[in-house]
């Protein structure tokens, strides 16, 4: 992963580059490390592996999405970013948490070479939505955590609230791919 | 910018936020640009419109209307870079004025009050120009944005 730089890009970047994908949610983009991604799906091709939450616990997470024997909260991301409601025909499959992130469309893969850290004056939930900014194209773009999309709090309330729901889901699909 | 020089006497940075012309110390300010790209992102601190990039740097952008004129302050042209102090640290934030700015020379004469965020008053030309303290200002501009925030919620 790209290290964090202070707020400056440096003439000559010497650090490492990092591959990432391109999103948009409604009229904004976002970057996103390729390494945190697990896989990119159509929202048409997930139909029947789709779970409702028993129990929706926030407005953003309200069902469930089973994959390779694995189960993922899948979390709206117009509302996790408090934007107007958005057209998802996306999802991002991430690896390091059980997290499927809905999104309107991928608009590219890329590179990027710096991270630049969020100012301090940005004190809000921002923190945790982002690892910092980058510059792409002349653009600054907001580079997304992906452990940020669900904290560890939010993780332990969503399965407080729906107790195994998460494991059920990917025993049950594992178990109808064994029959 | 011009200035009168004296070395005894303190300098100010006057600028004008909307309809309201006002002045911060001369130390306080980095620079005035003029049209700035301003890229924008999800977020939920108050006043910041956006940031801009600035000599590879990211500077965020603060408008200061909301506590300066009870409403967000009309599209600017010029961006005043100021220096401002957060958890012992400094950062620069850009400031959202309309028209030039002036550099002045003059006696900071005490403020008759109703607003926390000045400091004081400069008598320029028989115009009375309210100097602000920085952080005050962007903590009352911040709590004033939170205030019509909802009430606009409530009108829509």
């Amino acid at each position: 992963m790209t290290q964090p730089a202070s707020s400056a890009l440096t003439p000559r970047d010497t650090r490492r580059r990092e591959h990432v994908a391109v999103f948009s949610i409604a009229e904004y983009s976002f970057v996103i490390s390729a390494a945190s991604i697990q896989e990119i799906r159509s929202t048409d091709s997930l139909g029947g592996t789709v779970v409702d939450l028993d129990r929706p616990v926030m407005q953003k997470v309200r069902h469930i999405v089973e994959r390779d024997s694995r189960a993922y909260y899948v979390v709206s991301g117009y509302e996790h970013f408090h934007l107007p409601q958005s057209r998802p025909t996306t999802v991002l499959i991430l690896r390091s948490a059980p997290v499927a992130v809905l999104v309107d469309r991928i608009e590219e893969m890329a590179e990027i070479r710096v991270l630049l850290t969020l100012p301090k004056s940005f004190h809000g939930e921002e923190r945790t939505w982002y690892r910092g900014l980058t510059v792409l194209d002349r653009k600054v773009l907001p580079v997304a955590n992906p452990l940020g999309f669900l904290t560890a709090a939010e993780l332990q309330q969503l399965e407080e609230q729906n107790p195994g729901l998460l494991q059920s889901a990917a025993a049950m699909r594992h178990e109808r791919e064994r029959v | 910018m011009s200035a009168d020089n004296s070395s005894l006497v303190p300098s100010f940075v006057v600028f004008q936020v909307g309809t309201r012309r006002v002045a911060l110390p001369r130390d306080c300010v980095a620079e005035l640009i003029a049209s700035p790209i301003l890229f924008s992102f999800p977020h939920t601190t108050p006043l910041i419109t956006g940031v801009v990039l600035r000599r590879g740097r990211i500077v965020p952008v603060l408008d200061l209307g909301p506590g300066l004129l009870g409403a967000p302050s009309p599209q600017a042209r010029f961006f005043l870079v100021v220096e401002r102090r957060i958890s012992n640290s400094s950062e620069r934030c850009a400031i959202p004025v309309q028209g030039e700015c002036e550099l002045v020379a003059g006696i900071l004469l005490p403020a008759s009050g109703q607003q926390d965020f000045v400091t004081g008053y400069l008598d320029l030309h028989e115009e009375q120009i309210n100097v602000l303290d920085l952080e005050k200002a962007i903590a009352a501009s911040a709590g004033a944005e939170e205030e019509f925030i909802p009430a606009v919620e409530a009108l829509s």
